[in-house]
């Protein structure tokens, strides 16, 4: 029985059994006019029946998931020729695989390896033993709580006070959902970079300016070494993301003003899904656009104009990445706007100020904390943009200010890193990972000090 | 007070007269201040219209870009299906062969010598594979399933429809001088068009195959369906994950939670992880999902996962501001009545606030829907034939197969990516409207 | 003066204003001015005159209009898009709603306080200075400064503020942020100062040191104030104007409306029976 089979059996017995909690309770109180007499109402008890069924298969679902593969391996491998248990882990997991994967297709004869083919008709025979056993054990738990808990109805069962406290222990377990993946993102990245850190210096990571992982892809090469010195990634990250901001921050903080300021209700009602229809536009769209209308557009202007511009370069990406950026600048620089007591404004204006004076001395300065949150958030954004960059900015690790020319990034290289065949520890893999990490915590840092300055400004004004 | 007094009769006296001076001083500055007053307003303006402008540039570019991949040429080609070309064993008529004779028949060598029977004047070895070029290799495929599903056809000879190779179809979209070469269409195979194009035997019709076949290394028989059933796939697994967990996540955090040092660190962590890179997500699902978890990479349940991880944050804020504007004295009222905080916030807050709820659940599903960079660090960046029908099936989802048609050679896949932009951009302005609209009713109902 | 009287109650139509809305020697003068926000009429045709050098009180329960149409003196309410005036509205003469009136320069000379006290979040000296700076009526450093003194000084609060120049308005107590405003507001010396409730947010001591303020500021400036303390209009006030649902009611002298009001329904504000 397949996992979804099993889990649809699983949600239909669980409504099943609110059914029978309901029907099981109203018996116990003597029929539907007695309910009264009883202390919980049948839907209550009804629930607590659903909880009781569907809970505990759940969670057996989830242990045997992972237990399973790790029971299975084992006896598979006791199974094997002590010559074969012999072999380095390595050897032994390439061994496994091939095994799995003769098992798992149907065309049996593709090996001749009749060793093999019996450890695969073995797999097959151990899974399909406990596809049973599991689909067994989760059906006879589910069915024996529900029938324990139903044995126990009395007129007095608080059947409420129990199945609201399992509510709202699911409740807290859903919030916390968020804090394991805090914690998940940050053992992943952080235990894949200390083992990088293992064979690369953090030091040659963090300051050395020659990037070039490509190397170390042949271990029996000459220099094989790779080189991982990160700085030209860096640079290369916040030269996109500063041309981004050249264009992201005037356009989007004075969008913003003029919406909340001057536009006519009529502007305002069409302004605004255009800017939601920039918002929504998916980052790869966006790189679609950089990389076969902007790029071409700029090295051809550039070329006209004399000047040597590469087809990936750094401008492109960043201008579009810019325009990207816009509406997020945009709704949070309004934000800070629309915090600004509207007697401050008025106060100026009955001076004799004009508008944009107002603007300019008034509301811009009092608004300037949460306008300032708002571009730290929109450097991390552009920071950790990933699908224009990989796009429309280049592979070569150049160190250089130069708009014009190919840069790579940050999030660029760990897609390159990461997608094809990998080898899970070799250091070009971890590398990524490493990057990973950087990424993690410099967006982390600008969102706390960004989420930080908004909050303190937010209470000036409260 | 006196002292006051005395100050302030002091200070009238001082400037009497400035009152006059002051106006005049006031209204010579005036058009130099009315002029710096209506260049900022023009810079506002133009920063609108810069926003309008790139709205407009990308639609019409992508437009442009993608209307070619709407159509398809085909071209009519008499096939006969000789029982010699096919080499269906035995040649007589009269005998109808079985279907693993059927199967096992030479389709190409008919399709050639058929289309050689139209065109008698070439004999040239290298001329006759230009002119096989001209077709889609699909043309063999298609008069086997003809063929297969009524073999009475055998020994006939009729006309069919098909399908033009992607550099015929580029050629016929192009502005082409009829006879001339164009593009990777030499002079010869210009000619032979030509003589089709003239004796009608080219037609010009709507491309269904965009949107019936999966991805293809051909670029006339790509198509979006692969992509489309791993993202319809993909986004119930973001549905059904991220959605109870991040009603219930908000209404722990608004209702039941105690205000205190840890539903403060929740709190701030969500914020945090709404801003972190998705690409980071990405990691988290290679590295736990995959790497210890075990589950299939390519699959659409390890995408859905880390699709529903990324948008929860989105999720829980949007369903926290909801179920936050419903009244307190609603609260109250159920409360006097004698509910229980569970039965007030299941059967009165959660409904109140669910238009709110779903609008944000709306916008984190449409950012799922458009979301790249993780999907490619657990591998759901393959090249895939198989529609997806299961959840741990090897799937691709749109986002993912405009990446990739991006990164092809041939110019035909421009279209088809700009056409895929299209589809995808078609669901992710339905989804933000119906968005909007549930919002504007919600903010009419709360008024 | 001819009254149209149906009832006592709210949905009187009133025709014309009771009392006399002439003043001798009219700073601004309005006429017939109504005031629409889209379809609903907020003020309807009133009339009247501020005098020179006097205070006059607008006073009325809440949601009569006195503010709205105190804001339309310095034409605040351009700031409302949905806001329509109409009528006549003369300053020296000079119709201020006039296609050649700019707004910057009629604010500049109808300066006006408000509610609550709204000290820009800048320091004090920089409150002071701000208009004067925006205005260019200072030449140099040493005539701004002479400005902001002098204009604290006026506003009494110098005393009080002289050692700190440079700490933020926002610091000061609700009575001192209050005089700062009225201080800002001097800076650019206006002929006529609008105050919308200036002492609504403060307690009985600032509010004493607001009225005395008031007081002396009519010696040099035209003063028309919106207050809901009746005893306060009856303190600082020359001349009195009673509004009524957007209409204005009775006007007159301060001392007659107070102890012998024409119109019945102030009367009935008066003594307490309304509002």
């Amino acid at each position: 029985m397949t996992s979804t089979a099993l889990i649809l059996i699983i949600t239909l017995l669980t409504l099943g059994s609110y059914w029978v909690g309901m029907q099981r309770s109203i018996k116990v109180a003597g029929g539907v006019s007695q309910i009264k007499n009883m202390h919980s109402l049948p839907q209550q008890f009804g629930l607590l029946t659903a909880f009781c069924c569907g809970l505990p298969a759940l969670f057996l679902l989830l242990l045997w998931g992972i237990v399973e593969p790790i029971i299975i391996q084992s006896l598979l491998v006791d199974s094997l020729d002590a010559q074969v248990q012999a072999l380095s882990s390595a050897d032994l997991s390439l061994y496994l695989n091939d095994i799995r994967i003769m098992a798992d297709s149907t065309l049996s004869e593709l090996s001749n390896d009749g060793v093999k083919q019996q450890a695969a008709l073995y797999l097959q025979v151990l899974k399909d033993q406990a596809s049973i056993l599991k689909s067994g054990l989760i059906l006879i738990t589910a069915l024996a709580s529900v029938m324990f808990i139903a044995s126990r109805f009395k007129l007095s069962f608080s059947a409420r006070a129990l199945s609201e406290s399992v509510t709202k222990f699911l409740f807290l377990s859903c919030s916390v959902v968020a804090i394991f993946t805090t914690l998940g993102i940050l053992m992943s990245v952080l235990f894949e970079s200390l083992q990088f850190f293992k064979s690369v210096s953090s030091l040659d990571f963090l300051f050395g300016t020659t990037w070039s992982p490509q190397i170390a892809m042949r271990s029996d090469q000459v220099g094989s070494s790779g080189a991982f010195g990160a700085v030209p990634l860096f640079a290369g990250t916040m030269l996109i993301s500063f041309i981004a901001m050249t264009i992201a921050a005037p356009v989007g903080l004075l969008t913003a003003i003029y919406l909340s300021q001057y536009a006519s209700p009529t502007l305002r009602t069409i302004a605004k899904p255009m800017l939601e229809i920039l918002a929504g536009i998916p980052t790869v769209v966006y790189g679609f656009f950089a990389a076969l209308t902007v790029a071409p557009f700029i090295r051809d202007t550039g070329e006209a104009l004399g000047l040597n511009v590469a087809s990936e370069s750094a401008l492109a990406a960043g201008i579009v990445m810019g325009v990207m950026i816009i509406p997020f600048v945009s709704s949070l620089s309004d934000d800070a706007l629309n915090a600004v007591p509207k007697a401050l404004k008025e106060g100026s204006l009955a001076m004799g100020a004009t508008e944009s004076e107002t603007i300019k001395k008034i509301l811009l300065p009092a608004a300037l904390p949460g306008i300032i949150g708002a571009m730290l958030l929109a450097v991390s954004r552009a920071i950790g943009e990933t699908m224009i960059v990989v796009m429309a900015a280049g592979m070569a690790a150049n160190l250089t200010a130069n708009p014009l020319a190919a840069v790579t990034t940050v999030t660029v290289q760990i897609v390159t890193l990461l997608t094809g065949d990998q080898e899970f520890d070799s250091p070009k893999t971890l590398a990524a990972f490493a990057l990973g990490l950087m990424l993690f915590v410099t967006t982390l840092l600008l969102n706390v000090i960004a989420l930080k300055v908004v909050r303190k400004y937010r209470e000036q004004y409260d | 007070m006196t002292n006051q007094l005395k100050t302030g009769q002091k200070a009238l006296n001082m400037n009497d007269s400035s009152m006059h001076s002051n106006t005049d001083r006031i209204k010579k500055s005036l058009k130099k201040r009315n002029s710096k007053e209506k260049r900022f307003r023009l810079w506002g303006r133009l920063a609108i219209s810069f926003g309008f402008l790139m709205v407009a540039i990308l639609f019409a570019d992508i437009g442009t870009k993608a209307y070619p991949a709407f159509f398809q040429h085909w071209i009519k080609v008499d096939i006969e299906f000789n029982r010699q070309w096919l080499s269906i064993e035995p040649s007589d008529s009269a005998v109808r062969p079985d279907m693993q004779a059927l199967k096992q028949a030479n389709y190409s060598a008919t399709v050639k010598k058929s289309l050689y029977q139209m065109f008698p004047s070439i004999t040239a070895r290298g001329d006759k594979r230009d002119l096989m070029k001209l077709l889609s290799y699909s043309a063999e495929f298609k008069i086997e399933d003809l063929v297969t599903a009524n073999p009475d056809l055998l020994g006939q000879r009729v006309s069919l429809w098909l399908l033009a190779d992607d550099d015929v179809d580029s050629y016929f979209k192009s502005d082409f001088t009829a006879g001339q070469s164009s593009g990777r269409i030499n002079d010869k195979q210009a000619m032979w068009l030509k003589q089709l194009f003239d004796s009608g035997a080219v037609e010009k019709r709507f491309n269904t195959l965009f949107f019936t076949n999966s991805d293809s290394r051909e670029p006339e028989l790509a198509g979006i369906r692969g992509a489309l059933s791993g993202t319809i796939l993909t986004m119930i697994i973001v549905l059904a994950i991220s959605f109870p967990i991040g009603v219930s996540a908000a209404l722990y955090l608004e209702e039941f939670a105690p205000k205190n040092r840890w539903t403060d660190m929740i709190e701030v962590n969500i914020n945090n992880l709404a801003a972190v890179p998705s690409i980071v997500f990405g990691l988290l699902g290679l590295a736990v999902l995959i790497n210890i978890f075990g589950l299939p990479r390519s699959a659409s349940l390890v995408g859905g996962i880390v699709l529903s991880l990324m948008t929860l944050p989105t999720i829980i804020i949007a369903s926290r501001a909801s179920i936050k504007a419903v009244p307190n004295s609603i609260r109250e009222a159920a409360i006097g009545l004698g509910a229980s905080d569970m039965q007030v916030t299941l059967e009165h807050v959660l409904p109140m606030a669910m238009p709110g709820i779903l609008t944000g659940t709306i916008i984190g599903l449409a950012q799922a829907l458009g979301e790249t960079a993780p999907l490619l660090m657990i591998g759901m960046v393959a090249f895939i034939v198989d529609v997806p029908t299961n959840f741990t099936d090897a799937a691709t989802v749109m986002p993912v197969q405009i990446y990739l048609w991006a990164d092809s050679p041939e110019s035909a896949f421009l279209a088809k990516t700009s056409a895929a932009i299209l589809v995808l951009l078609a669901f992710l302005l339905i989804m933000n409207f119906s968005a909007t609209f549930l919002r504007s009713k919600f903010e009419k109902n709360g008024q | 003066m001819t009254i149209k009287t149906k009832s006592l109650t709210d949905g009187m139509e009133i025709e014309h204003t009771v009392g006399n809305v002439f003043a001798d020697d009219p700073k601004m003068s309005m006429r017939n001015v109504d005031v629409f926000y889209n379809d609903k009429q907020a003020i309807k045709n009133v009339s009247i005159d501020l005098a020179r050098n006097q205070v006059t009180a607008l006073i009325g329960p809440s949601g009569c209009g006195k503010s709205t149409f105190l804001r339309c003196l310095n034409r605040m309410n351009d700031t409302i898009d949905i806001c329509k005036i109409k009528g006549s509205l003369l300053l020296d003469g000079e119709d201020i709603y006039h296609k050649k009136m700019d707004p910057v320069l009629l604010r500049a000379r109808v300066g006006m306080v408000f509610q609550k006290p709204n000290p820009f979040p800048k320091s004090i000296y920089d409150n002071v200075a701000y208009g004067p700076r925006i205005h260019g009526l200072a030449a140099s450093k040493d005539d701004l400064d002479e400005i902001v003194v002098t204009s604290l000084q006026k506003a009494g609060l110098y005393k009080e503020v002289k050692d700190r120049l440079s700490s933020s308005g926002t610091g000061l107590s609700g009575g001192q942020q209050q005089r700062l405003c009225i201080a800002r507001t001097i800076a650019v010396s206006p002929e006529i100062i609008l105050m919308d409730e200036p002492a609504s947010a403060l307690d009985p001591i600032a509010t004493a040191i607001i009225e005395e303020l008031i007081d002396e500021l009519k010696e040099k400036y035209t003063i028309a104030i919106v207050t809901h303390s009746m005893q306060q209009a009856a303190r600082i006030s020359q001349t009195t104007a009673y509004f009524h649902m957007g209409s204005l009611i009775e006007v007159g002298s301060t001392d007659h409306i107070f102890t012998n009001p024409s119109h019945q329904l102030t009367e009935n504000y008066i003594t307490g029976r309304f509002g």
